[in-house]
């Protein structure tokens, strides 16, 4: 007779072993199924919800950037927002016209407020110290040719006008000018006689020298303007003026 | 004393070599009919082979029975090994002469004894088991096939690691192969069924479902003598609920699934 007693027990140790077999297969797949919709699903919302506030970050920075254009959002907009910001292209279209217009009125008033604006201007002005050279305007009417065929030309005129002028200012340029004009035309009296004018009311001016020594030496006079232009170069150190003394210099070599 | 229904369904299951335990099925009626035809022919071997339980002895055994009044057939159910008792068994068989227990057959008188009763006998032998023979003794077993007088049906258990049939002393001179295979599921349920008509246990087959069938099959592979043990063991714990704890087999329709596992645990076939 068979011993079923021993043969039960056995039986048992075999189902439980099963049991627990098809348990931690079940535990398997049901984690393997937990983990299959974790991955599908719930890391999606997830995903989503840390979105949220990045969708959140962009309206703000929206807001920031068109502050000026786009009208204060209300809460409840800002819930309702979708991760995209819609923008109202109408709106947009009509805020940049107004945009527009302003800046256009805006560059108008201050063209015409400009000058306004020079004289309103509170920044120190450095005074600028006066030139004691002629203006390229002026050197051009000396030493241009052209224009010393208008001086031929309308040079009476010139004359008479420019000591008119000196006559009223007493400028000492004006007497220079004259003087440069004379010595052109080759009057070289004349041109040392207005030269000395200038010079006597503005000793500074290199040209006064130049052209008084210039026409001293036009005249054969050229040691006494040597003399002349050594003591005012130890004066002014001029560079023109040295390069005259040499010239002169070289010249009566 | 007591005595359970049970006791005699598991006496069915006893694996036994019994001419009335036959159980007929589709594949052992076709090689049964192939063996027979092979013996008409002018074979000198006929090999039957196929695992252990797949039922050789059993065709060797009805076919000894089947054929014992009209042929002159000899049935050598267990292997002789000892060469001088196997030639004694050969010539005594053929001559239907006993010989003294101080004398001993001479091999090459019983080949001239076999060559001078060529055209006038044709007498069969079957040998069960001849993987047990030596080699030397299969030779002579062939030296004997040759001489026409002399017919062997032999049966041989087919190994994993050993070709038999690639042998060099049956790949030349056995001309006819049968090879027997375990049962199948449909097989198998026949076999069991008819077991227990036979028997007169139609009640406890219909028990038996072919989910039980299939378990079975499962555990034996299909093999007859694997299945009648594994049913022995199933009725041996039947018999003794039914002894003794009556209560946990009664109305019962169908084979317990607790029973059939521990019968299986029992066996081996499942580990606990």
């Amino acid at each position: 007779m068979i011993n079923t007693k021993e043969l039960e027990k056995r039986w048992y140790k075999y189902k439980t072993k099963g049991m627990l077999l098809v348990a931690s297969i079940l535990t398997l797949l049901s984690l393997l199924i937990y983990g299959g919709y974790y991955i599908l699903y719930k890391l999606d919302i997830n995903i989503g919800k840390k979105e949220e506030p990045k969708a959140v970050m962009s309206i703000k920075k929206v807001k920031e950037k068109n502050s000026s254009i786009v009208s204060k959002p209300n809460v409840s907009d800002v819930l309702l927002l979708p991760t995209i910001p819609i923008i109202d292209l109408e709106k947009e279209k009509l805020k940049d016209s107004r945009a527009k217009k302003r800046t256009i009125e805006y560059n108008i008033a201050k063209k015409r407020h400009q000058p306004h604006h020079h004289y309103t201007h509170k920044t120190k002005l450095v005074k600028a110290k006066v030139s004691t050279y002629l203006t390229p305007r002026e050197l051009s009417t000396i030493n241009g040719e052209k224009k010393r065929l208008n001086f031929q030309r309308t040079g009476n005129n010139y004359m008479s006008i420019m000591k008119e002028k000196f006559e009223q200012n007493k400028n000492p340029r004006d007497a220079l000018l004259i003087a440069k004009a004379y010595y052109n035309a080759g009057n070289y009296k004349q041109a040392e006689k207005w030269s000395l004018k200038a010079n006597n009311l503005n000793s500074n001016l290199d040209e006064s020298w130049l052209i008084f020594a210039k026409s001293k030496d036009k005249m054969g006079k050229r040691r006494e303007a040597l003399k002349i232009l050594i003591a005012y170069y130890n004066k002014s150190k001029s560079y023109k003026i040295k390069a005259l003394i040499n010239k002169m210099k070289s010249k009566s070599i | 004393m007591k005595r359970s229904k049970y006791s005699d369904i598991k006496n069915i299951f006893i694996d036994t070599v019994d001419k009335d335990s036959f159980v007929e099925l589709e594949s052992t009626a076709f090689n049964y009919q192939i063996l027979e035809e092979s013996l008409d022919k002018p074979l000198k071997m006929i090999l039957l082979f196929g695992r252990p339980g797949t039922g050789k002895s059993m065709i060797l055994n009805r076919l000894y029975h089947n054929l014992k009044a009209s042929r002159e057939i000899h049935y050598f159910e267990a292997p002789i090994l000892s060469e001088k008792e196997f030639l004694r068994n050969i010539y005594e068989s053929i001559s239907s002469q006993r010989i003294p227990k101080n004398m001993r057959v001479n091999f090459d008188g019983l080949l001239k004894y076999c060559q001078n009763l060529r055209g006038q006998r044709e007498v069969m032998f079957l040998l069960d088991e001849c993987q047990l023979y030596s080699e030397a003794l299969m030779e002579k077993i062939r030296l004997l096939s040759d001489t026409r007088v002399v017919k062997f049906v032999i049966t041989l258990h087919k190994t994993e690691n050993e070709d038999i049939i690639a042998k060099e002393h049956f790949k030349t001179r056995i001309w006819e192969v049968i090879e027997l295979k375990n049962a199948d599921i449909q097989d198998l349920e026949i076999y069991i069924q008819k077991k227990l008509f036979q028997k007169g246990f139609v009640e406890v087959s219909n028990m038996i479902t072919k989910r039980d069938i299939k378990f079975i099959h499962a555990c034996t592979k299909g093999n007859f003598r694997e299945s009648n043990k594994l049913l022995y063991t199933i009725f041996n714990i039947y018999e003794y609920y039914d002894l003794y704890q009556p209560k946990k087999i009664e109305k019962k329709t169908t084979l317990s699934k607790k029973i059939l596992e521990m019968a299986a645990i029992k066996i081996g076939y499942i580990h606990d």
